[in-house]
């Protein structure tokens, strides 16, 4: 027996979201398991199962955090931007004024 | 209102009904978890047909749905025996589960043409419905047959046990001949029978399990119609008595032990109060 991931989705114009696990022999009969454990209320319209040893990740998931200043990456790092440009328009008028 | 009409209903919604309660025996019991949900759902699934048959016949005879489903006699329900039979292990679960959504499927095929319109119509509904119920009969019973030796030894053992039972779901209805007079039943059981055997012969060849009963019925015993259209086994007379280990006599209300003992928990809750509402 395998651990099987399952996916289902609304509609096709939904994305499919993981939902949930079995434990099944083969993929088929983790499909027939899963319909019933997951879409037996109408919670979707399509269903996928995958392995779950056919998922692949990082061994060493320290790596997807970001180390260093990355807030040039983020609109949260532009949200000064506004108050500069005022200020750089202010300065810019009293450099023309006479 | 219509006597034979709601007969035939009956009998159908019987199989449904007491098949349905037979597989809601496994939950909380079934052999791991998903598979407990997803048979639980299926007992459900037979239990919802049963009530959907009982409606059509409650308009004919006046009469409930509920009183219909719980409130008979023992010697009332119509079912073929094979539904009523003890869960045994889940080799015979499953086998009985196989053949009779087989007889099952073969037997909607026939009736989506039943002059009834509510009839034809709600086949149409419960049709789609088991086509889920065949895959999930089919996908582990090849899973079983192809697994280790004594998956495959008990699922034999019960194929033969279950088989001839099995041919008796197409024991005419007790009003066959007025039914299909009617056009209510398009095809008549004996014809069903011959395709049952034909096909479930087939896929049970290619899988390597018996298809004929090794004991005392499947010595000589080809079920074959009579003059009246009854299915009788070769050297049965029909006498309305059937012997007991053939599967016979369940559309004339013969009843074995096993199903006294399912009838008095299935109606424990409706004797209390009768017509109670829920």
């Amino acid at each position: 027996m395998e651990t099987w991931e399952v996916f289902r989705r609304h509609g096709h114009r939904e994305p499919f979201e993981h939902c949930g696990t079995v434990t099944a022999s083969d993929h088929e009969m983790a499909l027939l398991t899963a319909k019933e454990c997951f879409l037996r209320r109408r919670e979707g319209e399509h269903l996928w199962v995958v392995r779950r040893s056919d998922i692949h990740s990082f061994q060493d998931e320290t790596l997807l955090e970001i180390a260093a200043d990355k807030s040039y990456r983020f609109n949260s790092g532009y949200r000064d931007v506004v108050a500069k440009r005022e200020r750089a328009r202010a300065r810019a008028k009293e450099l023309a004024t006479p | 209102m219509n006597q034979v009409l709601a007969s035939v209903l009956t009998a159908l919604g019987d199989d449904e009904l007491i098949l349905g309660h037979r597989h809601s025996e496994w939950t909380g019991f079934a052999p791991h978890m998903e598979e407990d949900v997803a048979f639980s759902s299926i007992a459900q699934d037979e239990i919802g047909h049963a009530a959907a048959y009982y409606s059509l016949a409650a308009v004919e005879t006046d009469d409930d749905v509920d009183r219909i489903a719980l409130g008979r006699e023992k010697s009332e329900y119509r079912n073929a025996i094979l539904c009523e039979r003890d869960n045994g292990d889940w080799a015979f679960t499953l086998v009985r589960h196989w053949l009779y959504d087989h007889a099952d499927a073969i037997r909607l095929e026939a009736l989506e043409s039943s002059s009834h319109e509510g009839l034809a119509a709600l086949v149409t509904k419960i049709r789609r419905e088991e086509r889920y119920h065949l895959l999930h009969a089919d996908t582990w019973l090849k899973r079983v047959t192809q697994g280790p030796a004594e998956g495959r030894k008990r699922v034999a053992d019960a194929m033969t046990r279950a088989y001839p039972e099995a041919v008796a779901v197409f024991e005419p209805f007790e009003e066959e001949e007025a039914a299909l007079a009617q056009g209510w039943i398009p095809v008549s059981s004996s014809e069903l029978a011959a395709r049952f055997i034909a096909e479930t012969s087939q896929q049970l060849d290619a899988l390597g399990l018996p298809t004929r009963s090794a004991g005392r019925s499947g010595e000589g015993a080809e079920f074959v119609a009579s003059s009246s259209g009854d299915l009788i086994a070769g050297d049965a007379v029909d006498d309305g008595n059937p012997p007991a280990e053939d599967g016979f006599g369940g559309r004339r209300g013969r009843r074995t032990a096993e199903f006294d003992a399912l009838w008095q928990d299935m109606t424990s809750m409706y004797r209390t109060d009768p017509g109670a509402r829920w």
